[in-house]
């Protein structure tokens, strides 16, 4: 006989403090009470004998009696007082179940989490009844499905529900949860893991397993190649076309043969047959010439026993142009300028056929119109009446254009002893910017705010920029500025859920790094050097913009261990065969506390207000009745 | 700081349609069954009151009815009237408890003076313990009612209860006849109230006699060892009290009530029981006219 919940000085101290509550309660419930009434006459009509003038302390034992056995009946229940040895006290047991990726790979008719579902329900059928389980589902995050329940019915239950995610295993994280749980509740009890024990290759040689560990491997014999990540980015020379990058991993024993295709909105883009040697990973490159959206497919061929990865798409985005209306009478002097661009339309118009709703950029050559554009503009030499920005002279000659190369506009200009026949010098207000001067001022300002605006004091084709490098790289850069979301530089890669690690180019504070997700939400992230890293749980979309470049992740494939978790040595294996002590053990806590809350019933019911109460209710029924008579 | 009066104006305003009933006929003075103010032409005009449902519409003012767009009911003096006398019992045993009884009392007492007020009876208020204390008279329409719950406010317990000095003494101090009300707990160690009160009937009066008592004067919550002390007398007795004691005690004080209902029917009185855990609404407009004190 022992108690599961206190030790015997615990609840000794608890029975003492009750009880004594419990008579102190009692005498002064009991104590002799002064009372002013309206009469006596009443009173001594009751015909109650006086009181005698030594008090008994104790008026109605078996009262007092009744409640201490009680309370003990009740205390009893709380410590948990079971009949049996003490060795049969119940444990509170870990169990690790492995629901990463991998687990959803086929072994014959069943899949992996099937036989560990088996192997885990086994398990807790193993256990004596009394003991404790507490299930853990260990991917990348380990989750507590259930507390430690004395049911179970219930861990079967949880064991059941439980199903493969998308990351890998973080077997590290699930013991050391274990371990802490179960020091915390400082009971006797074991670690479980069961799964298949794939992880990352820096995990294989996890020593810091607890001592209680017992592994229920799940066999494993899986062959399997997959995709790892598809790479996109528009070429470098010819941004209508996409470079497609596939990743392939042969994840099994022996060489695999493939074929992998790709595929954009269901029409072929080519296809390569790839040769896998076991654990070597491989790259096929495929261009694809489209400027429209669509969805790029990657497919490898034939399938295996884990098809999770055997595909993979990723969402392209449609090539994104500017507009640009040029106002001039001579177009053909700008027209070299915007044509090389091919994420530019212009179109050129001569000033007499000036409409200020233009939608895109409206370029003005010398030219003021009557109504100032709706949108962006760039002015080109405007004339002195009522500029953009205000002149404040007109130079000839002037001395050489000096570049200001702290901002994105005058990016990469380094035109020097340029020779200006003329120009104007601008006035600047505050917030312009100067992307170009000459000892008499500035020549070229910007204007940022909603509507923004460049205007240059000279025509660079009629100027001695004409034939420099500068010239074209000038409209890049005022175009860039103008729409950054137009031309800024975008890569998709599709992926593995789980962690993401990015190499960034260079080192960059982190606010100017933004992380969201498709919905504009973000998502936290760490930035150590060079490289940034964020996590995701779940299949979906990350847009990682860093100053102007742009990588969207299309988070879709299943994240792989890629090695398998050797335990330490002195682990035990399978299932366990414990004493049926605990059969020997019978919980009492039941009887305890309904023959505690019965007797509290019994005597309330002789000698506490319930006999007050139904006294009442009889002088209630007692009183018309007795009017009645009188009438 | 200001106290909350006993009576409050919505209150007062429903007291308005009601009237003080007796039955008995006394020699020389007018009213009797007094079921209705308004007796016909002729009499003199005394004052306005509120006009209420089953009001005689012959009555209502139409005059002012035309001016205010309200209804107003004509009275009419009768007059000599039969005199309404009321005993209040101040005695210390009233005020047991939280005293709640007494203000219970003084309560009740103020509402039945405005109801005599508003019909231009002619009341007189006698306090009494040991013996019949300063009275108060009133009469003559409603807006006389302030110094009424002036005086009410200002009572206070003190002394034993003395029935049979106190009879004694009104009857050689009152010689007319008329309605007696009696508030009180009835509760005299010293002497026997029943007697003292059939001298009261026996005198000619029409007594209407008014029980009061708390819940703790009919049923005591305690149980135990109990020191008891007489509020008035200041004795003390110690008792075990238990279930069948306080079954016992409830007897007892349920047979004296009926011994006091008796006697007011024996003599063709009225007799109302009231516990102060009942609302004053519901004793006024319920058990007192049920019992056809007032109408």
């Amino acid at each position: 006989m022992f108690f599961a919940n206190l030790g015997i000085g615990q609840f000794l101290a608890l029975f003492g403090a009750v009880s004594a509550l419990s008579v102190v309660l009692y005498l002064l419930d009991r104590s002799r009470r002064r009372v002013v009434v309206s009469t006596l006459r009443f009173w001594v009509a009751a015909e109650q004998p006086t009181a005698v003038v030594r008090r008994k302390h104790i008026q109605q034992p078996f009262s007092l009696l009744l409640q201490l056995l009680s309370m003990l009946l009740l205390l009893l229940a709380i410590a948990q007082l079971r009949l049996g040895t003490e060795g049969g006290q119940p444990r509170r047991h870990v169990l690790i179940l492995e629901t990463s990726a991998w687990m959803n790979a086929r072994a014959g008719r069943q899949t992996l989490m099937d036989r560990a579902r088996d192997r885990a329900r086994a398990y807790v059928r193993a256990l004596p009844s009394g003991d404790m389980v507490m299930l853990v589902r260990a991917d990348a995050l380990a989750t507590p499905a259930t507390a430690f329940e004395a049911s179970h019915r219930k861990v079967e239950n949880a064991i059941a529900d439980s199903q493969p995610s998308s990351t890998s295993l973080n077997l590290e994280q699930a013991l050391a949860f274990a371990r802490n749980v179960q020091s915390a509740n400082g009971q006797r009890g074991e670690v479980v893991f069961v799964g298949s024990g794939r992880v990352a290759a820096g995990e294989s040689a996890t020593t810091d397993v607890p001592k209680n560990l017992r592994v229920l491997p799940v066999a494993d014999t899986v062959e399997n190649a997959g995709i790892r990540k598809i790479g996109l980015k528009r070429s470098t020379t010819d941004p209508d076309v996409w470079d497609i990058y596939v990743s392939v991993k042969n994840f099994g024993l022996r060489q695999r043969d493939v074929g992998l295709a790709v595929a954009v909105a269901n029409m072929p883009a080519g296809s390569q047959r790839l040769s896998l040697p076991a654990g070597a990973e491989r790259e096929a490159s495929f261009t694809y010439r489209t400027r429209a959206a669509g969805i790029l497919q990657a497919r490898l061929f034939p399938g295996d026993a884990f098809p999770d990865d055997d595909r993979a798409s990723v969402q392209l985005p449609a090539l994104q142009t500017l507009q640009v209306t040029v106002y001039t009478n001579e177009p053909d002097l700008l027209r070299p300028f915007l044509d090389a661009n091919p994420q530019v339309t212009a179109v050129f118009r001569p000033v007499s056929q000036y409409a200020s709703n233009d939608k895109g950029l409206v370029v003005l050559d010398r030219f003021r119109p009557p109504m100032r554009p709706e949108g962006d503009a760039i002015w080109i030499d405007p004339p002195p009446a009522l500029p953009p920005v205000p002149i404040r002279a007109r130079v000839t000659n002037p001395e050489s254009i000096r570049w200001t190369s702290d901002n994105s506009l005058g990016a990469g200009l380094r035109a020097r002893d340029v020779r200006l026949e003329s120009a104007s010098v601008f006035t600047t207000a505050p917030g312009d910017i100067k992307v170009a001067e000459v000892d008499a001022g500035p020549i070229i300002v910007a204007r940022p705010g909603a509507k923004k605006t460049v205007v240059l004091g000279f025509h660079p084709a009629l100027s001695g920029m004409r034939y420099e490098l500068a010239t074209p790289l000038l409209f890049a850069n005022i175009l860039h500025w103008i729409a950054p979301d137009t031309f800024r530089a975008k890569e998709i890669s599709a992926q593995s859920i789980g962690t993401v690690n990015i190499a960034l180019d260079t080192q960059i504070s982190p606010e100017k790094v933004h992380v969201s997700r498709e919905d504009g939400s973000p998502v936290p992230f760490t930035l150590q050097g060079r490289s940034l890293h964020f996590f995701s749980g779940a299949p979906g979309t990350a847009r990682v913009t860093v100053g102007d470049h742009e990588s969207v992740y299309s988070l879709s494939l299943p994240e792989l261990g890629e090695t398998r978790w050797q335990p330490p040595g002195g682990t035990r294996y399978g299932l366990p065969t414990f004493r049926e002590n605990a059969a020997s053990s019978h919980d009492l806590w039941q009887i305890f506390a309904i023959l505690g809350g019965a007797g509290l019933l019994l005597e309330w019911l002789l000698y506490g207000r319930f006999t007050r109460i139904m006294g009442k209710a009889r002088n209630l029924l007692k009183w018309p009745i007795s009017l009645r008579k009188a009438s | 700081m200001e106290t909350a009066p006993l009576l409050d104006r919505n209150f007062l305003e429903k007291l308005e349609r009601l009237t003080i009933h007796w039955q008995k006929s006394f020699a020389g003075l007018v009213g009797g069954h007094n079921p209705s103010r308004f007796s016909g032409g002729g009499q003199e005009f005394l004052d306005h009151r509120q006009f209420h449902h089953g009001d005689d519409l012959r009555a209502v003012n139409w005059r002012a009815y035309m001016r205010l767009d309200k209804m107003f009911l004509k009275m009419f003096q009768i007059e000599p009237r039969v005199p309404i006398r009321m005993l209040i019992d101040t005695s210390v045993s009233m005020a047991a408890g939280d005293g709640s009884k007494f203000l219970y009392a003084r309560k009740l007492a103020a509402a039945l003076c405005y109801v005599g007020l508003v019909r231009h009876d002619a009341i007189a208020i006698h306090p009494f313990s040991t013996h019949i204390g300063e009275g108060k008279r009133c009469g003559g329409g409603r807006h006389r009612f302030s110094p009424v719950m002036e005086y009410f406010e200002g009572l206070a317990c003190t002394g034993k209860t003395d029935f049979t000095a106190v009879v004694r003494e009104f009857i050689s101090t009152i010689a007319q006849r008329g309605l007696l009300i009696v508030i009180s707990d009835f509760l005299d160690d010293t002497s026997q109230c029943e007697r003292a009160l059939q001298y009261l009937a026996d005198f000619g009066h029409e007594v209407f006699l008014i029980q009061l008592w708390t819940e703790e004067d009919r049923v005591p919550p305690w149980t135990g060892e109990l020191e008891l002390e007489d509020g008035e007398t200041k004795r003390l007795v110690k008792i075990q009290f238990d279930e069948e004691a306080r079954e016992r005690y409830t007897a007892s004080f349920d047979a004296f009530s009926t011994s006091i209902q008796q006697l007011a029917l024996r003599n063709d009185g009225k007799y109302v029981g009231v516990s102060t855990t009942q609302p004053l609404e519901d004793i006024v407009f319920g058990t007192l006219v049920r019992s056809r004190g007032i109408a």
